[in-house]
């Protein structure tokens, strides 16, 4: 019986030199006691809040999926970062209910006739959380500091279009020639590099939000705790426990604090998709995504909201690699897709086929948009599909067709888009292409050294302008994986983006667009949307096609 | 006894220098890169980010660098959460998984070794094989599945335990029961099956001679020469378990640091990589070397050295 008490002991020891590592690893860190004293207390929150619903305080519960990538908005360049700050914060402009930019911090604001120079108005009543008022130099810090190159932004090529920017941020120039002054406390002025008609748009990212100069010089971390978070926007961080939860109240401070209902807003952090679904279930998230297997049974409820999304997939042709140097060759491989049995019955979740290369939800000068206006560039058409091929195959002198591989990245839905254009290519065009699919690292390797043949990519709207995703392609972009290179297609998107009479620049688009469809240098399959579960009582969220969801209108009732 | 454990001490050092060499080896030669992305992004902007992490040294200074930076054991910031460092994840995360950990061994050994010893005790009888039945569905049914099912009954149709999230001991049993019953298994085959051996021993028909009581006897006599198999595989399985399980830290939505694992390396996250690396090297050597020791208490026929036995 000692033995056996002995060997418990070992245990014991075990278990207790396991904690020890545990005090160990965290690098003697005296915050460590205060971290489980956090916990704890965010426990007793938790109880509390129950009582605060009774008592009719409005609370959302959203799920973020995971934690920020970084609330600092020069860093956290993505949707897990730019959601929660979008709400925190706010820049000169906002996306109004319409999807347009309209005033944020920015009251009114003068461009000047050659549509170089900005100068915004900053509202008197716009205040950061802590009760500073919002200047101009809170601006100018921004901006400059995201384009630093040792802050190494990944979104610091969206302030390219500043004059002085690109110069900075590749080292050759510096911060005193970036082009945005602080004319006096509450005016900004800005210079831009080109004239360039989406601007407005452009400073509705997150990556253009001001930043409290004085908290910054002060503390250099400023975003990544709770309690030295300094907020703009329609809602304050109150507590962040990482990896886990965030806690967003209402911001006293906000100028237009009176049209903000919620008084609280949870994010959870929860990264499964059927967890979350039950979660929602159960009434513990407010919102979620619809699991794919579950896609048939709930896309048609009533509680589902489905909007569109700026963003495309398609296949790149890489133009450097037999048989796709070829024209004729890439045109008969896009003729031989269905788009629509892709859309409705591969990717399900009420995606819609995509027929061109700019997604639906883009206005055009005359109020209509672009891509009815563009019509139809792509379809499917076998006979044309393989005459196209036999052309292609004798300009070339190919008695047979070099083997073609079609390459993805890992992951169920890709392989289902995969499988069933390689059965629509074996059928419609009686090629038989071999699949490939490498881990995602690699594969997005791969595609930018060309080594890929025809491979799949996604393309999200970084701002709302159909420039976004055709400027890709010009030459030598980092985003043109194909090899093309045309003179006059880089000449119709220097126009398209620097064209100050703004009809006469959507006619440059509209024919980049078609030049990129008959060059067939990509061939579109599908247009990305939101598809959103919400609970009952959940309303005037809105998601805006290019952008993130904002919650300064939503209601919980 | 001192000398074992110095001689140990040193055999885990350079273990631990070979898997960080393998390690980094392994990580610069796979293709990718953290600052891959499908979003927009330009050259200059690659060349910013790799500088800023110091990723554009030559191989040996990065080499360097990493054995510099697990000698003082300070991975610097993660790439991907650039506010923190990778002391910060482990430290904040290691503790969650810690807890669901031993409150899952403490389960699974327990309850593991009751089933094992009852099904032994009623040999080839309706209880072994309920137990055994019970510990081939335990093992077959991955923890995954288990853990689906059990949110769907437990918390959306019965609504009796909160579905995800760490924040109360309720929030513990799902994880708890998913993540033991499989370990429980093994364990409960594991014991029935050394003490089915061990009761067939002469000395055990001795204490039956002697008059001992049944329940004396499996405890007293049997018991511990059972286990060991089971302490055999303690220790991986420590290791396993303590450091937090990818899967069932996702589907529960536990902020434990299993996903570091897994995570870091589809990001290409090199600090993490490494410390998640080294730090589970660290703690797997640790625990197998306290199993060693335990063997030692266990049966005396085990000695760590001429002079340090019993």
């Amino acid at each position: 019986m000692r033995k056996l008490l002995l060997f418990l002991l070992a245990l014991a020891t075990v278990a207790v030199l396991a904690a020890c590592t545990a005090n160990d690893d965290a690098g003697e860190d005296p915050a460590d006691d205060a971290e489980a004293e956090e916990t704890e207390s965010s426990e007793g929150e938790g109880d509390t809040e129950g009582l605060e619903e009774e008592s009719g305080e409005k609370v959302l519960r959203l799920n973020n999926g995971v934690e920020p990538t970084s609330l600092d908005p020069s860093i956290g360049f993505d949707a897990v970062s730019w959601d929660p700050l979008n709400n925190l914060m706010e820049g000169l402009t906002r996306l109004d209910q319409d999807s347009v930019a309209g005033p944020g911090v920015a009251e009114d604001w003068d461009i000047s006739e050659d549509g170089l120079t900005y100068t915004f108005y900053l509202r008197e009543d716009a205040n950061w959380s802590n009760g500073d008022p919002v200047v101009a130099e809170d601006f100018v810090h921004a901006w400059k500091y995201m384009l630093d190159p040792n802050t190494a932004s990944a979104a610091a090529f969206l302030a390219y279009f500043i004059e002085g920017g690109e110069a900075f941020n590749t080292g050759e120039g510096s911060a005193d020639d970036v082009a945005v002054t602080a004319v006096d406390e509450k005016t900004l002025e800005v210079v831009l590099e080109a004239p360039t008609g989406f601007f407005l748009d452009v400073l509705t990212n997150p990556a253009f939000f001001p930043i409290n100069h004085q908290v910054a010089e002060e503390n250099p971390n400023w975003h990544a705790e709770a309690d030295t978070f300094v907020a703009n926007g329609p809602f304050m961080l109150e507590s962040w426990d990482h990896s886990s939860e965030m806690v967003f109240v209402k911001n006293p401070e906000y100028w237009d604090a009176d049209t903000v209902k919620l008084d609280k807003v949870h994010f959870a952090m929860v990264n499964d998709t059927n967890t979350q679904y039950q979660m929602f279930e159960t009434g513990d998230l407010d919102t979620a995504s619809i699991p794919p297997e579950l896609s048939d049974q709930l896309i048609d409820g009533d509680n589902v909201y489905i909007g569109d999304y700026g963003g495309l997939e398609f296949y790149r042709f890489n133009t450097t690699m037999e048989p796709f140097q070829n024209k004729k060759i890439r045109q008969a491989f896009s003729y031989a897709l269905n788009r629509a049995d892709i859309a409705e019955y591969v990717v399900k979740n009420g995606v819609e086929p995509a027929y061109g290369y700019v997604s639906p939800g883009f206005t055009t000068p005359d109020g209509r948009d672009f891509r009815d206006e563009n019509g139809d560039l792509v379809e499917l058409n076998p006979e044309l599909a393989q005459q196209l091929l036999a052309e292609g195959m004798e300009e070339e002198g190919y008695d047979e067709l070099p083997e073609v591989v079609l390459s993805y990245s890992t992951s169920d839905t890709n392989k289902a888009v995969a499988e069933t254009m390689q059965s629509m290519i074996s059928e419609n065009l009686g090629v038989d292409v071999s699949l490939e699919n490498q881990e995602w690292n690699v594969f997005a390797e791969a595609q930018q050294n060309l080594e890929l043949q025809l491979s799949r990519s996604s393309f999200i709207n970084d701002y709302s302008d159909p420039v976004n995703f055709l400027e890709s392609f010009v030459t030598d972009s980092y985003m043109n994986r194909t090899g093309f290179s045309s003179a006059e297609y880089d000449e119709l998107i220097a126009n398209g983006k620097a064209e100050t009479d703004d009809e006469q620049r959507y006619e440059y688009l509209y024919e980049a667009e078609r030049m990129l469809a008959d060059e067939m240098i990509a061939t579109p399959i599908r247009y990305y949307n939101t598809v959103v579960l919400e609970a009952d009582g959940v309303e005037g969220i809105l998601r805006h096609p290019v952008g993130y969801f904002d919650l300064k209108f939503a209601d919980r009732n | 006894m001192l000398k074992y454990i110095l001689k140990r001490f040193m055999i885990m050092l350079v273990t631990l220098w070979i898997i960080i060499t393998l390690t980094f080896i392994l990580m610069v030669n796979v293709p990718g890169s953290p600052f891959n992305s499908d979003q927009s992004s330009n050259e200059t902007i690659k060349a910013n980010l790799e500088a800023h992490y110091n990723l554009d040294a030559p191989y040996h200074i990065q080499y360097l660098n990493y054995l510099k930076s697990v000698a003082t054991f300070d991975f610097g910031p993660s790439i991907k959460q650039p506010n923190q460092t990778v002391n910060d994840l482990l430290g904040r995360g290691f503790p969650i998984s810690l807890e669901l950990g031993l409150v899952t061994i403490a389960v699974a050994v327990i309850s593991g070794i009751i089933l094992g010893i009852i099904a032994a005790l009623r040999h080839n009888g309706f209880i072994d094989y309920m137990a055994m039945g019970f510990a081939v569905l335990g093992i077959s049914i991955p923890n995954f599945i288990l853990a689906t099912l059990l949110i769907q009954q437990l918390a959306v149709n019965l609504n009796l335990l909160p579905p995800a999230t760490w924040s109360s001991p309720a929030h513990m049993v799902m994880p708890v029961l998913a993540l033991a019953t499989g370990p429980m298994a093994i364990i409960a085959r594991l014991t029935r099956s050394t003490m089915l051996e061990v009761l067939t021993q002469d000395y055990i028909k001795m204490a039956r001679a002697k008059g001992l009581s049944p329940w004396k006897i499996v405890f007293k006599h049997a018991l511990r020469n059972a286990l060991m198999p089971v302490v055999t595989i303690m220790g991986t399985l420590l290791a396993g378990i303590l450091t937090g399980t990818f899967v069932i830290e996702q589907i529960f939505a536990i902020p434990g640091m299993g996903k570091y694992f897994v995570e870091s390396i589809n990001q290409r996250d090199y600090p993490v990589i490494m410390g998640t690396t080294v730090f589970y090297s660290a703690f797997l050597i640790l625990m197998l070397f306290l199993v060693d020791i335990a063997y030692g208490i266990l049966d005396p026929r085990i000695k760590f050295h001429k002079k340090g036995g019993e």
